[in-house]
């Protein structure tokens, strides 16, 4: 049974079995530590490289190449005065931080890590004779779960900014809020293309899928089944995008825009309150990337090369393909100056929701053509024609209804919707 | 259920390690507050204004639309997993389902309910009137007379493109 | 199955409880955050009888969307904190009866629908392939509607959000 397949053998056996008992809690354990570790090295490796970037030298006292600076800011910020200000709602006000903190951790354990998916592969590893998946836990829903704690994190965010009673958090809470639920729509919207291709919400199975060898490159040698090849780009570059919006991360970190707002949300937020904010803001960052790498670029999965034992390849594949994210989010935050919010509402909305709906729904009728025998490149290109087609007249009325809607505001005033 | 355990266990390690984070910065770091400390962050200024009241329709619409795309979203999942075998029969439930959907979109926009730039531009008047007096010459200090925004002009500008 | 019974019990406790908050307190952003409250503890209740992808849709809708819906409508009616008298009613029985006919409306629909139903003793998950089925084959129509009630929501937001 495939359903049964995707779950976590470890849970299959005897649930009250101290032995499995101390290898979740095993497993719990490596992943906070895991996380805060590669938290403390992600921040201190953004200050480097933009550092270098800006031809500057960047953190280099604490320990070799600075790397301890990320722990000593941290220590240091538990030694500073907690202010909780007089207009505050204070038990929201305290209450926050968690509602920030929780979603970052809990979104990583459904992310898979390792394992070996070479060669047919289910990325099983043995641990004291239990098999188990190198990841917290897969449940059914799997992906899904990571959008319900992104909409879970908006709270923090929403509650930090309104409880601190002063305008500048509450101003960038509801532009961020605002930001973040409308990226969230496409974010899902470009998930779909995925679940189109492997038919499972599990992460596991997701990544299982992306195994092996894909399409040719040009009929000269196989590329990896990744769903960013397989599915074209497209849904790639909105969930690239998307995640970017929800991570508020440059170029649309409007919801920190300090010429403008100070510090955002977080204005009030001084002391431990403020550390928690900042690392849930940067495991958001490594978590989505972790997210980014399962359903795009095959997770764990790769060729298993030798030297190492076959298990380790799937962690030393993993975390390649995470850092390079990671520094692509350091590269764009180093590059591209921040977008103005109308651009922002514009992008999200009228460009990228738009297009992830037609590209899930393009997709889907290819496939259902082909499944009726359709599968011919010209009966492929009558289907994609005719779609095309569709798209342009939807497309067009689209266009027609911004250009309306810009008319009637100059129309009527921006007063209208005010 | 034996699945969410370890998330359990992972929620309430989270939980302990930020009550634990507040306990120990209770313990180390200084109590020296002031009113001045306690009172809304303004860059170190008296603030002159107070927290805006409210805020424009228009975010309300935006979470509002933010639902009818959630639900889509949340009817496409579980078609995108089956939807070989539903084949023609799902795919066209699927389009009814999207062109409503996008319908209701396109009247949205249509409306400029998710247009976000600044519509009017203001014009400035000249400063110095050609008969100069000292008054004109010599303005008041802070921020009126320094230029009147009341001129308004609506017709000539386009979205986005304003001071 | 005991296990999950003391948990199904607790967090009905503690829904019950929030509930009651939700309409006590005279915080409007209090209230919603009870509501949250209240709405997780019944996303974890489907959990806990197999139905995931259920539970987690009321994570994303509900608790995502449409609390998130009402907190943008307080804000930006009265952004401002604190407690506000205007929140209780004077005329409390009528809401009160309207809630309490809901209630036994509801309940008598679902114990005369499901009577002697029982969960599988295995506690097996209904998977998404389950629940999709039974969308595009039983609830084709209700799904469809869904869309024309979405439509006809978002109209009347629209009309009245336009000041005119």
């Amino acid at each position: 049974m495939p359903a049964i397949f995707s779950l976590d053998p470890l849970f299959l056996g005897d649930a009250g079995n101290l032995e499995i008992l101390a290898i979740v809690l095993a497993k719990v354990v490596i992943a906070f530590a895991g996380l805060m570790v590669s938290v403390m090295l992600m921040v201190w490796w953004e200050r480097k490289f933009i550092s270098d970037l800006q031809n500057r030298i960047g953190p280099n006292r604490a320990g070799p190449f600075g790397i301890l600076q990320t722990l000593a800011d941290g220590i240091k910020l538990f030694f500073k005065e907690d202010l909780i200000p007089d207009q505050s709602d204070r038990f929201v006000f305290k209450l926050a931080p968690y509602l920030s903190l929780v979603p970052a951790f809990l979104v990583f354990a459904v992310v898979p890590i390792g394992g070996d998916f070479s060669n047919g592969g289910d990325g099983l590893i043995s641990v004291f004779g239990n098999d188990t998946y190198v990841q917290l836990a897969d449940p059914h829903i799997g992906i899904l779960f990571v959008l319900a704690m992104s909409s879970i994190a908006v709270y923090g965010i929403m509650l930090a900014g309104w409880s601190s009673g002063s305008k500048y958090p509450l101003l960038g809470s509801v532009r961020a809020s605002a930001q973040m639920v409308s990226y969230e729509a496409a974010l899902g919207l470009a998930l779909v293309a995925v679940l189109l291709k492997t038919g499972s919400l599990s992460t596991t199975t997701i990544v299982r899928e992306q195994a092996g060898e894909g399409p040719e490159f040009l009929g000269l040698f196989p590329m990896p089944d990744w769903n960013v090849i397989v599915l074209g780009v497209v849904p790639f570059i909105i969930f690239f995008i998307a995640t970017t919006a929800e991570l508020n991360r440059p170029p649309f970190d409007l919801v920190e825009a300090e010429q403008e707002i100070v510090g955002g949300f977080h204005t009030e937020y001084s002391s431990i309150r403020f550390a928690l904010f900042f690392l849930a803001e940067f495991m958001n960052v490594v978590t989505m990337s972790a997210v980014m790498v399962t359903l795009f670029f095959g997770g764990p999965a790769g060729p298993d090369l030798g030297v190492l034992p076959a298990a380790l390849w799937g962690f030393v594949w993993f975390f390649a393909k995470l850092f390079v994210f990671l520094c692509l989010f350091i590269g764009l935050r180093g590059t591209l100056p921040r977008l103005r919010y109308d651009q922002l509402m514009d992008l999200g909305w009228k460009l990228l929701i738009p297009l992830a709906l037609g590209w899930v729904l393009f997709l889907a009728t290819l496939d259902v053509f082909s499944d009726r025998g359709w599968t011919s490149g010209g009966e492929r290109l009558v289907v994609t024609g005719v779609f095309l087609a569709a798209m342009l007249v939807f497309a067009g009325l689209l266009m027609v209804a911004i250009s309306n809607g810009k008319k009637a505001r100059e129309r009527d005033g921006e007063e209208v919707f005010g | 259920m034996g699945q969410y355990l370890p998330i359990l266990a992972l929620l309430i390690l989270a939980v302990l390690f930020a009550a634990i984070s507040f306990v120990a910065s209770g313990l180390f770091a200084p109590k020296r507050t002031t009113s001045a400390k306690r009172a809304p962050y303004e860059c170190g200024v008296e603030p002159a204004q107070d927290t805006p009241d409210r805020f424009p329709v228009r975010f309300f619409l935006v979470a509002m639309i933010f639902i009818v795309f959630d639900i889509e979203i949340i009817f496409l999942y579980p078609w995108a997993t089956i939807f070989r075998q539903l084949g023609l029969f799902g795919l066209v439930a699927m389009f009814i389902f999207a062109f409503a959907v996008f319908e209701s979109f396109v009247y949205l926009i249509g409306n400029g309910a998710l247009d976000w730039g600044p519509v009017k531009r203001a014009v400035r008047r000249e400063l110095v009137d050609p008969g100069r007096t000292a008054n004109t010459t010599i303005r008041r200090v802070g921020a009126e007379g320094r230029m009147e925004f009341d001129d308004v002009d609506t017709r000539t500008a386009t979205p986005g493109e304003a001071a | 199955m005991v296990a999950q019974n003391i948990f199904f019990g607790i967090m009905a406790a503690i829904m019950i409880w929030a509930a009651l908050r939700v309409v006590t307190t005279k915080n409007v952003v209090h209230a919603a955050l009870w509501l949250v409250i209240v709405l997780a503890g019944v996303a974890g209740q489907f959990l806990l009888l197999g139905a995931e992808f259920v539970g987690v849709t009321q994570i994303l809708v509900y608790i995502g969307a449409v609390v998130v819906l009402f907190l943008f409508g307080i804000m930006l009616t009265r952004a401002s904190m604190g407690e506000d008298e205007n929140v209780n009613l004077p005329n409390r029985i009528v809401p009160a009866t309207v809630g309490v006919l809901l209630f036994g409306l509801m309940a008598f629909a679902t114990i005369d629908y499901w009577r002697d139903a029982e969960l599988p003793k295995d506690g097996s998950p209904t998977t998404v392939e389950a629940v999709s089925d039974s969308i595009f084959s039983d609830f084709i129509v209700p799904f469809e509607a869904t869309s024309v009630l979405l439509l006809a929501a978002l109209i009347g937001a629209i009309v009245v959000a336009r000041k005119e």
